[in-house]
C-alpha cells in the first residue's frame, strides 16, 4: 500500500516536473527554429526546411548589438564587483563584530528584501537625475549594488565559519581586514560563485530599470535594445527578432550548462547552511 | 625565560562569574596542565594567557613582562586548538607556515622551518595535501607543525587530543611531551581528561567553578588530595566518598572517631585500596561487576551508599553477592563534610 502511493508520488511529481519542462522549454525552442531558419518557416514547422543564419547577420545589422552587448557585459561586471565588495565588507562587519544596534541595522536590512525594486522606480529615477547620471551605465547599476540578498547571504555563509580558524590567524597576528581575505573570503567561496552566478543572470535579464533610465544606444543593455528593435511599430519579423534573442541569451546559456552544477549545487549548499 | 605568571585574575561576563582570583606560576621549560570538568574555566584561563580574552581584573606576565593589555601576537605564543584549525583551503605546508607568512618572515627561513617541522613530525610526504585528505592523527601533527614553526618557547593548547581515538591520544600525548622536552618549550595544556594530564605533565592545576582546587604535581594530586573534589576527579575509577554512619563508625572505630553517630567529615579511600576481609570491615551487596583484564572493578551497594573496589586480577564475586570489605588506616583521607578540605589528621580524634 505505502509502496504504492510512493510509487504514484513519484511518478505524479516526474509527470509535473516534465510537463513544467517543456512549458518552459517551447519558446526558447521556438526561438532556435524560428532563428536558424527562412522567415516563411517562422509560423510553420517543416522538418527539412533549409537551415540559414541569414536571420543572424542581418539582426546584427539592424541593431548595434555589439554595442548593446558591450553595455549589457560592463554592466553586470559592475555590478556583480560592486556587489561583492559592498555586501562582503558589510556581512563581515555583521558576521564578526558586535556594535551598537548592529542587530537593528541588520534588520534594516532584511527588510530591505521584502521591498520590490519596481515599487521605488519613481524614487531611484529621481535620486540618478539628481546626480546627473541619467542614461549611463552606473545609473542602471547604482541602485543595485549594496544588495541585501547579497548581504544576508554571505554574513549567514560567514556565520558557518569556526572561530577557531579566526582566533588562529588572530594568533599569528593577521589584522581584522587579513582575516577578511585570508579566512573569510576563501572559504566562503561556493557562496561567492552561486551569488555571482544569480547576480549575473538576474542583472543580464533585468529589463525594467534599465529601459527607464536609458534612452541612447550609449548605455541600452542588450533587453531594452532587444525590446527597442522588436517593438510592433518596427515590424514584426519574427524570424530576425528570434536570432537577435538567441545572441541574447546564448551568452547566459552557455555559461549556464557550463556552470550548471555550482548554480543548482551550492545555491542550495549555501541556502541549507 | 618564558615562565607565565597569573595574579588575581578574575573574568565574568554580565552576572556569571567565570574565574574568580585565579593565582599561578608556570615555570620556565615545564608542562603545566589546566585540568577540570567542562565549564570549570580552563579554557577561559588559557584563552586569558593566549589574550583571545581580556581578563575583568588582575595582571598576566609571560617572560617577567606584562602583557595583560598586550594582542595575542605580542605575547609571543603559540597555540594548538582543539579541532585543529586547519584552514581547509590551504596545503598542509601553507597551513604550517601561515604565520611565518603573516610575520613577514623571509621565504628562505620558512622553508627551512618547515622542513625541520615536518621531518619531526613524520609529515613531509603529507606537504601537498589539502586537510580534508588527512587522518585525524595527522591534522592534529599539522596543528603541532604551526606552532612549533613559529618558535617560540610559549605554546598553549587547547584540549588538542580531545577529537582523536584512544590509542591514537596515547601515541599523540607521548609525542607532545617528547617534544616539548626537546625543544625546552613553556607548555600550558587544558584537558578534562584526568589520565591524560596525569600521564603528561609536570604540575597540574585541578579547577573547579572557576577556582583553583588544587595546584601540584601528578603525585601530589593523587596522594595529597586537598579536597574531595581533587579525591574524586583524579584516579580512575574515582575515589570512594563515604559518608560516615553508625556501622562504619562500628566498624573502624579503631581508626575512626568522632562527635556521636554523624561526624562531620567524609570518608575518601581509593578503590584499589580497599580489600574484601574475612573478618572485619563492612558487608556490602555486589552489583555489578567488570572485567577489565587485569583488574576487575566491583560495583557495590552500602546501605544508600555506592562503592567501587577494584582488585588484581579476576574476582569470584557476582552480582548479588555479599562481601566483607576492609582498608587500612594510612589510605583512608577524611573530608571536612562543608568545605570539602581535607583534615590532616586521620588519626583517631580529628576533632580536638
Amino acid at each position: 500500500m505505502k509502496t504504492w502511493i510512493s510509487g504514484t508520488g513519484q511518478a505524479v511529481e516526474t509527470v509535473g516536473a516534465w510537463m513544467l519542462g517543456v512549458l518552459w522549454l517551447l519558446p526558447v525552442i521556438f526561438a532556435f527554429w524560428s532563428a536558424f531558419h527562412p522567415a516563411e518557416f517562422s509560423t510553420s514547422f517543416e522538418l527539412f526546411a533549409p537551415l540559414t543564419l541569414d536571420n543572424f547577420a542581418r539582426a546584427w545589422s539592424y541593431a548595434p548589438f555589439p554595442r548593446y552587448l558591450m553595455n549589457t557585459f560592463v554592466l553586470v561586471t559592475l555590478i556583480l564587483g560592486a556587489q561583492f565588495i559592498l555586501c562582503t565588507l558589510a556581512a563581515y562587519g555583521f558576521a564578526r563584530f558586535d556594535f551598537f544596534g548592529s542587530n537593528v541595522v541588520f534588520a534594516l536590512v532584511l527588510l530591505q528584501l521584502m521591498i520590490m525594486p519596481e515599487v521605488l522606480l519613481v524614487e531611484n529615477y529621481r535620486t540618478i537625475s539628481s546626480l546627473g547620471l541619467l542614461d549611463t551605465i552606473p545609473a542602471m547599476g547604482l541602485p543595485y549594488m549594496a544588495s541585501a540578498f547579497g548581504i544576508f547571504l554571505l554574513r549567514q555563509s560567514f556565520k558557518t565559519i569556526p572561530k577557531e580558524l579566526v582566533e588562529a590567524a588572530q594568533v599569528e597576528g593577521v589584522s581584522a581586514v587579513g582575516i577578511l581575505w585570508k579566512v573569510y573570503v576563501p572559504l566562503a567561496r561556493s557562496t561567492y560563485i552561486a551569488y555571482g552566478l544569480v547576480s549575473v543572470s538576474y542583472h543580464w535579464n533585468n529589463f525594467l530599470w534599465p529601459l527607464v533610465v536609458t534612452s541612447s544606444v550609449n548605455s541600452r543593455p542588450l533587453t531594452v535594445g532587444l525590446a527597442i528593435f522588436g517593438a510592433p511599430e518596427s515590424g514584426v519579423d519574427w524570424s530576425i527578432i528570434t536570432a537577435a534573442t538567441v545572441m541574447t541569451m546564448s551568452p547566459l546559456l552557455v555559461a549556464f550548462i557550463l556552470f550548471q552544477r555550482q548554480f543548482v549545487q551550492s545555491f542550495m549548499h549555501s541556502g541549507i547552511k | 625565560m618564558s615562565s607565565i605568571i597569573l595574579k588575581n585574575i578574575s573574568k565574568r561576563w554580565g552576572s556569571t562569574q567565570a574565574l574568580s582570583d585565579i593565582n599561578f606560576q608556570c615555570e620556565d621549560g615545564t608542562l603545566l596542565v589546566l585540568l577540570g570538568p567542562s565549564g570549570c574555566g580552563k579554557s577561559t584561563t588559557l584563552r586569558l594567557i593566549a589574550g583571545l580574552e581580556t581578563p575583568t581584573s588582575g595582571t598576566i606576565e609571560i617572560g617577567g613582562k606584562d602583557v595583560s593589555n598586550l594582542p595575542p601576537v605580542k605575547r609571543n605564543i603559540s597555540m594548538v586548538f582543539q579541532n585543529y584549525a586547519l584552514f581547509p583551503h590551504l596545503s598542509v605546508a601553507e597551513n604550517i607556515v601561515f604565520g611565518l607568512k603573516a610575520r613577514n618572515i623571509p621565504k628562505q627561513e620558512q622553508k627551512k622551518r618547515l622542513k625541520d617541522a615536518a621531518a619531526l613530525l613524520g609529515l613531509s610526504t603529507l606537504l601537498e595535501r589539502k586537510p580534508a585528505q588527512l587522518s585525524g592523527g595527522q591534522r592534529q601533527r599539522v596543528a603541532l607543525g604551526r606552532s612549533i614553526v613559529a618558535q617560540v618557547s610559549v605554546c598553549l593548547m587547547d584540549e588538542p587530543l580531545s577529537n582523536l581515538d584512544a590509542k591514537l591520544r596515547q601515541e599523540m600525548r607521548q609525542e607532545i611531551r617528547s617534544l616539548q622536552q626537546r625543544l625546552k618549550m613553556t607548555m600550558v595544556y587544558v584537558t578534562h581528561d584526568q589520565v591524560e594530564a596525569m600521564t603528561i605533565a609536570d604540575k597540574i592545576i585541578l579547577m573547579n567553578s572557576g577556582r583553583i582546587e588544587q595546584h601540584g604535581t601528578p603525585e601530589e594530586l593523587y596522594n595529597q588530595p586537598a579536597t574531595d573534589f581533587t579525591g574524586s576527579f583524579i584516579g580512575n575509577p574515582p575515589m570512594n566518598i563515604l559518608i560516615p554512619d553508625e556501622t562504619i563508625l562500628k566498624a573502624f572505630s579503631s581508626m575512626l572517631s568522632g562527635p556521636d553517630s554523624s561526624p562531620p567529615y567524609r570518608i575518601g579511600i581509593r578503590p584499589e585500596n580497599l580489600t574484601i576481609s574475612g573478618e572485619s570491615g563492612i558487608t556490602v551487596q555486589v552489583v555489578a561487576t567488570e572485567y577489565l583484564g587485569a583488574d576487575t572493578l566491583i560495583a557495590c551497594r552500602f546501605g544508600r551508599q555506592d562503592i567501587t573496589v577494584a582488585l588484581k586480577g579476576k574476582s569470584a564475586a557476582r552480582a548479588g553477592d555479599s562481601i566483607r570489605i576492609s582498608w587500612k588506616p594510612e589510605h583512608m583521607y577524611l573530608f571536612h563534610t562543608d568545605t570539602g578540605k581535607r583534615l590532616l589528621e586521620t588519626k583517631k580524634d580529628p576533632f580536638p
